[in-house]
């Protein structure tokens, strides 16, 4: 097999899976009409094979007649491919080169296209060209310099995605048709070997991707990346077959018949070779090539990593807005945040001219955030437009183009924490023009990941202070219980030493003998004696305080024991009664005197009791301070019945109530809703549980917002049935 | 004339207390610690005692075992703070007669301890 029929061959298989991939790929009438190019391309390829092989000129002129169909509708469907791309409105040209096309099919049968053929390089057969020929050649050439002219004047009125695109055209063309050329000077008599069937594939692999991919490399990196492949490649297989052809008769005198193990060792060394030689000169070329563009890029890695430290969060996300603009110099970026509470994206930090309206808010359901959670990857709005553009049934692509248009942006940029999406970055054009690039979009995700974490870090540790100062607070109130005993034993002996004064005095008072006084006297006695009955009383109230507070601080009895519920109740409502005032609620009791006894730590349950008590009548005021309802007065009803082998008690308040989104934080610690004035410690419901738990038993509540609050509780009883 | 010892570290307490007896015609002796207490015991001879059960140094109830010791059986009568159930037990193996629980009120001091005091001097004199 001669080269010419190889490159034939290479050719054929290139188009053919080329033909597949847009095919299986491609979606729109551009995609169909550059395969039905690629196919021409096909027939001209396999057409070669048969010419390179055909071994009488019969035979031949027929093969070229066959390929010479490719090569009229590589034409006309070059043409009607930058026809799409530039959108072009007038259909008379498109219909003139069709039109010529079918002509020139016509005639290639004729002798006046192909009269005959004649043997070239000592190895094939080349057609001779007839008169039609000529013409044919002339509106060929025609065709493609004027579709490449008008490519060059979409060229100049395009935008940036658009340019690279075409310029993968131009370069494709320079490296194909200027190999393709050749096949036409053998025709003319100029004898050059028409190597030019090995570029031809190098061309349709580059415009297939400039068609199909929507997001494209760097042009440089393409024409440096395809430049050294031709150089090394034409090394590995040129070497050796230089070798072989010139360099044969002096290998021959040297090795005798085993002279061809030279070449082909040659061969296999550089075929190993070659690859790794390939991507140390590439890598070489891109570094420098890219050099500008790695350098902001390092410094974004760089920044990215020190991001992590910072815990102020404000601080940190206008650090990473900053850096970005000032880096990549671009016109504008902005930082959209996960607000959980409100199950929207708002912006939380900018940095631009007026650029982008004022506090814009993204609600979680909106087409760009889901497109981002989706895909998981950054979104371009040129290449949205050209997916919008190829598939116009997709609304949600439409609102999502709609949405990035509305905020001026180029690129958004998810960031994920896990499976969480915790915000997005949006950024305007580069101020360069030039286009977003795979590697910067690239160096962004990584950038946008490092900077969720380091977001996710900022609010953990605005939590934690949170947490830490509430936790100090609760701390406080447990020295202040741990002091009380101590503290109230002191208070105790001071009322102690006022009663017995007071009552000696008042005795001293009652048994004095004023009968032979003055009125003035008597009066006197009168008055102080008086006053002292009031001391009396007012220290014997707060001797019962005191009483009511140790009891409550002591750390009690941890044992437990079989206690009539009602004994609970009554417990809890005499510790309530100094802290709220119990005589502004109805308190009902639907407590069965003969209730079975259940099996608990009073003291425990007293406080829980006590703090659903607290609870409710903070609820029952809030209900009243925000509905303001008339004749409102708040209620508690206490309810408790045997059921099976445990007590079932209701303790059901008409208070405010609970919202829906609280609902499932109720039983945190530290979590409150009370209003600053009256706050607990946000622990009575945390504490409530563990000890409901403790006595194994259960707590439900039922509660809505404006209504009023429910709790059911199940506690074993002593004596199971 | 019956006699009482007061023993009871707070000043207020043994003065009005002091006051409120001698008054009713009761000889009265008081101390404010522990030690004191046994010493008074044995020099005044009284017919019942009033002892807080907390007390600097020596506290009530190592008085009322000291006392026992002693082979002392003078009647004790213990005041107690709230609920200090392990204290009024300890006291109870020891031999008191009653318990006053503080705060003290007059009318309690007149009911449970001048009954007693009364009693016991009467139980003396025949």
């Amino acid at each position: 097999m001669n080269i010419f029929s190889l490159a034939g061959l290479i050719l054929f298989f290139t188009s053919l899976v080329l033909v597949i991939v847009i095919f299986r790929f491609g979606k729109t009438y551009l995609h169909r009409i550059w395969a039905f190019f690629n196919i021409s391309v096909l027939i001209w390829g396999i057409g070669c094979y048969f010419i390179g092989r055909s071994s009488i000129p019969q035979e031949a002129l027929t093969w070229w007649r066959i390929s010479q169909i490719g090569v009229i509708f590589i034409a006309v469907f070059l043409y009607h491919v930058i026809y799409l791309i530039c959108n072009i409105k007038s259909k008379r040209i498109l219909f003139f080169v069709y039109l010529q096309g079918i002509i020139f099919l016509l005639f290639s049968f004729t002798r006046f296209f192909y009269p005959g053929v004649r043997f070239v390089f000592l190895s094939f057969y080349y057609a001779l060209p007839g008169p039609a020929y000529h013409f044919f050649t002339i509106i060929w050439m025609s065709i493609v310099f004027y579709s490449h002219y008008l490519l060059f004047l979409e060229f100049k009125r395009s935008k940036s995605r658009k340019k690279n695109q075409i310029l993968y055209f131009f370069f494709g063309s320079i490296v194909g048709f200027s190999g393709g050329i050749t096949n036409f000077l053998v025709g003319y008599g100029i004898d050059v070997y028409p190597f030019g069937n090995f570029s031809i594939p190098l061309y349709c692999i580059i415009v297939s991707y400039a068609i199909i991919r929507y997001r494209l490399l760097d042009i440089s990196l393409v024409v440096t990346r395809t430049s050294i492949f031709i150089v090394i490649y034409s090394l590995i297989l040129g070497v050796p077959f230089i070798i072989a052809n010139y360099l044969r008769p002096y290998f021959i005198g040297l090795f005798g018949d085993n002279w061809w193990l030279v070449p082909m060792g040659v061969l296999t060394i550089l075929a190993t070779v070659g690859p790794f030689i390939y991507i140390y000169i590439e890598r070489k070329a891109e570094n420098r090539l890219l050099r500008d563009q790695r350098r902001y890029q390092d410094t974004l890695r760089r920044a990215s990593s020190g991001m992590i430290r910072i815990r102020n969060l404000r601080k940190l996300l206008n650090l990473i807005v900053h850096i970005i603009t000032r880096t990549v110099r671009i016109q504008f970026a902005a930082i959209f945040l996960l607000d959980p509470d409100n199950a929207q994206y708002a912006m939380s930090a900018r940095r631009d001219t007026d650029i982008l309206p004022r506090q814009f808010i993204f609600k979680a359901d909106s087409p760009l955030v889901r497109h981002l959670y989706y895909t998981k990857e950054a979104v371009v709005y040129e290449e949205l437009q050209l997916k919008v553009q190829d598939n116009p049934r997709n609304k949600e692509l439409i609102k999502v183009e709609q949405q990035l248009k509305e905020i001026n942006a180029d690129v958004a940029v998810p960031s994920f924490v896990g499976n969480k999406l915790l915000g997005f970055l949006v950024l305007g054009k580069k101020l360069s023009g030039k286009l977003y690039s795979q590697d910067d979009l690239n160096v962004f995700s990584v950038l946008a990941n490092q900077a969720a974490l380091a977001v996710e870090n900022a609010q953990f540790y605005e939590d934690i202070k949170e947490t830490q100062e509430q936790l100090f607070q609760a701390e406080k109130m447990a020295t202040v219980g741990t002091m009380a005993d101590g503290l109230s034993h002191q208070i105790n002996n001071r009322f102690q030493a006022l009663s017995l004064i007071s009552g000696d005095s008042l005795d001293v008072l009652k048994t004095t003998d004023v009968s032979n006084c003055s009125e003035e006297v008597k009066e006197t006695f009168k008055q102080l004696k008086y006053a002292f009955e009031r001391i009396q009383t007012n220290v014997s109230q707060g001797g019962e305080i005191v009483r009511g507070l140790l009891k409550y601080s002591r750390p009690g009895e941890r044992g437990f024991e079989n206690i009539d519920f009602n004994k609970v109740v009554y417990g809890a409502l005499e510790m309530a009664q100094y802290k709220v005032r119990l005589h502004e609620l109805d308190i009902k009791r639907q407590i069965p005197a003969d209730l079975p006894e259940i099996k608990c730590n009073l003291t425990q349950l007293e406080e829980v009791f006590f703090n659903l008590i607290d609870n409710a009548y903070d609820a029952t005021r809030e209900r009243k301070e925000v509905l303001k309802e008339e004749n409102y007065k708040g209620k508690i009803v206490i309810s408790a019945a045997p059921r099976e082998d445990n007590l079932r008690i209701t303790f059901e308040d008409n208070g405010i109530g609970i919202k829906d989104k609280d609902k499932n934080k109720l039983f945190t610690p530290f979590f409150t809703t009370k209003a600053s004035s009256r706050k607990g410690t946000g622990l009575g419901l945390y504490v409530i549980q563990k000890i409901i738990g403790f006595h194994e038993g259960t707590i439900s509540i039922d509660s809505v917002y404006g209504k009023g609050t429910k709790f059911e509780i199940t506690l074993p009883l002593a004596h199971k049935k | 004339m019956p006699k009482l010892l007061i023993v009871d570290d707070e000043m207020d307490v043994r003065e009005f207390a002091k006051n409120f007896f001698q008054r009713r015609k009761i000889e009265v002796a008081v101390s404010s610690s522990g030690e004191e207490a046994l010493e008074m015991l044995v020099k005044e001879k009284p017919d019942l005692v009033l002892l807080d059960v907390r007390l600097g140094g020596m506290d009530g109830i190592e008085v009322l075992s000291k006392m026992r010791e002693m082979q002392d059986n003078t009647q004790v009568i213990m005041v107690t703070g709230v609920n200090e159930k392990e204290t009024s037990d300890k006291a109870k193996e020891l031999g008191v007669v009653d318990y006053i629980h503080k705060p003290l009120k007059l009318d309690e001091l007149e009911e449970v301890v001048l009954k007693r005091l009364l009693k016991t001097n009467n139980k003396k004199a025949g």
